[in-house]
């Protein structure tokens, strides 16, 4: 058991020491920081350019429209009114409006023909384009206005009567699945980053202990189950740390910033203590699991340019376990995800959007639990067990198979 | 000690890859581990260190059935066996605290035994930015970390100087008067000629010459004559033995020497008398003495 920590002690070092993940650390906490803090920095900003240009401001938010009203269709001073904010030129002729809208003096130019009908004048289209919808809504309400006119109606009742809302309290008797889709999301997510990131990391370290012979001075100085589960482990605690770190960024990073966001992110940050736990465990032995799979690939190599193509089985397996996770989320009493929150190699992430999201019996959740913790404890013992035979395969990679049945042969 | 293989036998995947190996050594000695590429001194050594056990047969020291983890045996594999991106002395530290030092000794007997090789200075730095010849020394000190009671030794000249063998040298010398056990495994044979008593030839997996070193080249030297002349060039004297001496065989030619063997219970002062005889002017008649090399290819260079 000392080995194990002498192993644990010495390939976690290695791995904080790293570049690769301090720079990777740093710049995602960073970019989080920074992506928290923008509302705070533009209320700063905000605040000051309002003493002191709240004049040059509003000329600037205002958009110039070029009008030519035929048969005096409507009245220029009706336009005015609907558009209290934005500039109406009238030009002369459709020769002017047509130069005004090619000069970009105005964003666009309409011949109004009839309080239901004109020609819309744009230099160039855009999806974003709304002008024509806003001059809809100018020219109908212009038009309904004076047709309630002459039938001597208030049209600021009537449209008191057609803009009441509808006001409604919801109380969730179950889970708010609006409320913890995102932050489930996020937590499958980074989960699925986790374990691509460094399951890659374990088996391209481990191919490299044998292709540089290292694993020879190893095995014959102690147990290939205290390197195996050393070095898995130490792979899962620098990638906890990471996203640890990265996780207790965001967190502080909001709280101060809470009040410029009006606390309209508490959904994601404020995460119910039972979600966090079935994903502490659930993700924890997930992550073991698919650490000790790939470590396992890593010693069936003999190159580490070998690790990608060896590991690309386990690598669409967890794909396709991430994705049926993912689709589920939509339902989360599904059928397939149920199944799925059984499977070591899904119930991780299935069962934690299970137990977020939806409806789930202790029951379920402990019997998920032993078979994953079960699992991951067999996937380990054989990891050590083909770390340990590997020394003796040098080559081509050895199929899993093989391996299996040289260690029926072997001991 | 006294560390015994006795009919080590193992195959892999139904190829029998040991024949049943067997050999002895003493400690305060050396052996020197000999055999063609694949001859089967990798898989024989691991089988020692308890990589993975024999089919058949037994190692025994002093009499007792060896369990490698109860003992410190240092390994130096013929391939370098370290982490290129790791620094020296911190991966020295870690494989002395896996072999069951604590920090401080780890550390200790790191510092010593890369001072003793001559690469202290490089303590700090990554292993790969150094010469292949320092890589070995600092393998060499990995070897020796723990004061091994075994030390097996695979081809430890490999790219070393002329000095650093020299240093190498001394160190193995110090190692054999220290009643360590030393296997050294090379194809330099004059190396293993310097220090080995004892040699164990493998060959296809079956040991093929075991014994005392010199009683070996002794019984090979045995019966054959090293012999060059004065009036006659080497081409002319192997002629003329050929065609008029009897009961006997021109076995090799080396630099000028002819090296005969006596056939039939024909004696040394027969062969002068029949030398003296054809007017043959003797220049040298000495005991053929076999080099190593010439051991090693006539019983390992054998179908």
């Amino acid at each position: 058991m000392k080995n194990f920590f002498i192993v644990l002690k010495f390939e976690l070092s290695s791995l904080i020491k790293k570049k690769a993940f301090l720079i990777s650390t740093a710049i995602i906490a960073l970019l989080i920081i920074v992506g928290l803090t923008i509302p705070t920095i533009k209320n700063a900003f905000t605040n000051t350019a309002v003493d002191t240009n709240e004049k040059q401001d509003e000329n600037i938010d205002k958009i110039n429209y070029g009008v030519i009203i035929e048969n005096d269709s409507v009245k220029l001073s009706d336009l005015k009114i609907q558009l209290p904010n934005d500039n109406i030129i009238a030009a002369k002729n459709k020769k002017e409006l047509n130069n005004l809208v090619i000069s970009d003096d105005v964003e666009a130019g309409f011949i109004i023909k009839s309080p239901t009908k004109y020609e819309y004048l744009v230099k160039n289209t855009s999806i974003t384009d709304d002008n024509s919808f806003i001059m809809d809504n100018v020219l109908l309400n212009i038009y309904r206005n004076e047709n309630l006119k002459e039938k001597n109606i208030d049209a600021n009742i009537v449209s008191e009567i057609y803009n009441v809302p509808a006001e409604h309290d919801t109380e969730v008797l179950g889970k708010d699945s609006m409320k913890n889709y995102i932050y489930t999301y996020a937590l499958v997510f980074a989960l699925y980053f986790i374990i691509i990131m460094y399951g890659q990391l374990i088996a391209t370290s481990i191919a490299s202990e044998k292709s540089n012979r290292t694993m020879e001075i190893l095995i014959t100085s102690t147990n290939t189950k205290h390197l195996i589960f050393g070095k898995v482990i130490a792979g899962a605690i620098a990638g906890i740390l990471q996203f640890g770190i990265i996780l207790a960024t965001a967190g502080i990073s909001y709280k101060l910033n809470a009040n410029a966001w009006n606390h309209k992110l508490d959904f994601i940050f404020n995460i119910p203590s039972n979600v966090l736990i079935t994903f502490s465990i659930f993700g924890i032995l997930g992550y073991l699991f698919y650490l000790f799979a790939y470590g396992t690939i890593g010693a069936l190599v003999s190159k580490t340019e070998d690790v990608n193509t060896s590991s690309t089985p386990i690598t669409i397996i967890f794909i396709l376990a991430f994705f049926v996770s993912i689709f589920s989320m939509q339902t989360p009493d599904s059928m397939i995800l149920k199944i799925a929150s059984f499977v070591p190699l899904s119930s991780f992430m299935a069962m934690f959007i299970r137990v977020s999201m939806g409806n789930v019996s202790h029951l379920h959740i402990a019997i998920s639990l032993i078979l994953l913790a079960g699992t991951t404890g067999i996937v380990g013992i054989l990891g050590a067990k083909i770390y340990e035979l590997g020394s003796l395969m040098y080559g081509n990679p050895v199929k899993l198979k093989t391996a299996i049945k040289l260690l029926k042969q072997n001991k | 000690m006294l560390l015994e293989l006795k009919n080590i036998q193992k195959s892999f995947s139904n190829t029998k890859v040991l024949h049943g190996v067997s050999f002895s050594i003493n400690s305060g000695k050396a052996l020197g581990f000999l055999g063609r590429n694949g001859a089967g001194k990798t898989t024989t050594i691991r089988i020692l260190m308890g990589l993975f056990d024999c089919d058949k047969g037994e190692i025994l020291l002093d009499g007792k059935p060896f369990n490698p983890k109860e003992y410190s045996i240092g390994y130096l594999p013929e391939e370098r066996g370290l982490y290129p991106k790791q620094k020296i002395l911190e991966q020295l530290i870690y494989f002395g605290e896996l072999r069951g030092l604590n920090n401080k000794q780890a550390k200790k007997n790191a510092l010593y035994w890369l001072e003793r090789l001559g690469v202290l200075e490089y303590k700090d730095k990554k292993l790969e930015t150094l010469s292949k010849g320092n890589q070995q020394k600092v393998q060499i000190a990995e070897t020796l970390l723990c004061n091994p009671d075994i030390v097996i030794l695979d081809e430890p000249f490999s790219g070393l100087d002329p000095v650093n063998s020299q240093i190498l040298k001394e160190i193995i010398r110090d190692l054999i008067s220290k009643d360590k056990l030393v296997i050294f495994s090379s194809h330099q044979m004059a190396y293993v000629e310097e220090f080995c008593e004892e040699i164990a030839l493998i060959n296809k997996g079956n040991i093929v010459l075991t014994g005392n070193l010199d009683s070996i080249k002794k019984e090979y030297g045995k019966n054959r004559i090293s012999l060059d002349s004065a009036n006659y060039s080497t081409d002319e004297l192997n002629n003329i033995l050929s065609n008029k001496i009897k009961d006997i065989k021109i076995v090799d030619i080396k630099n000028k020497d002819i090296i005969i063997e006596l056939l039939n219970g024909k004696t040394k002062n027969q062969l002068i008398n029949n030398l003296l005889s054809i007017g043959i002017d003797i220049e040298k008649f000495s005991i053929y003495e076999p080099t190593l090399t010439d051991i090693f290819i006539q019983k390992a260079g054998e179908n």
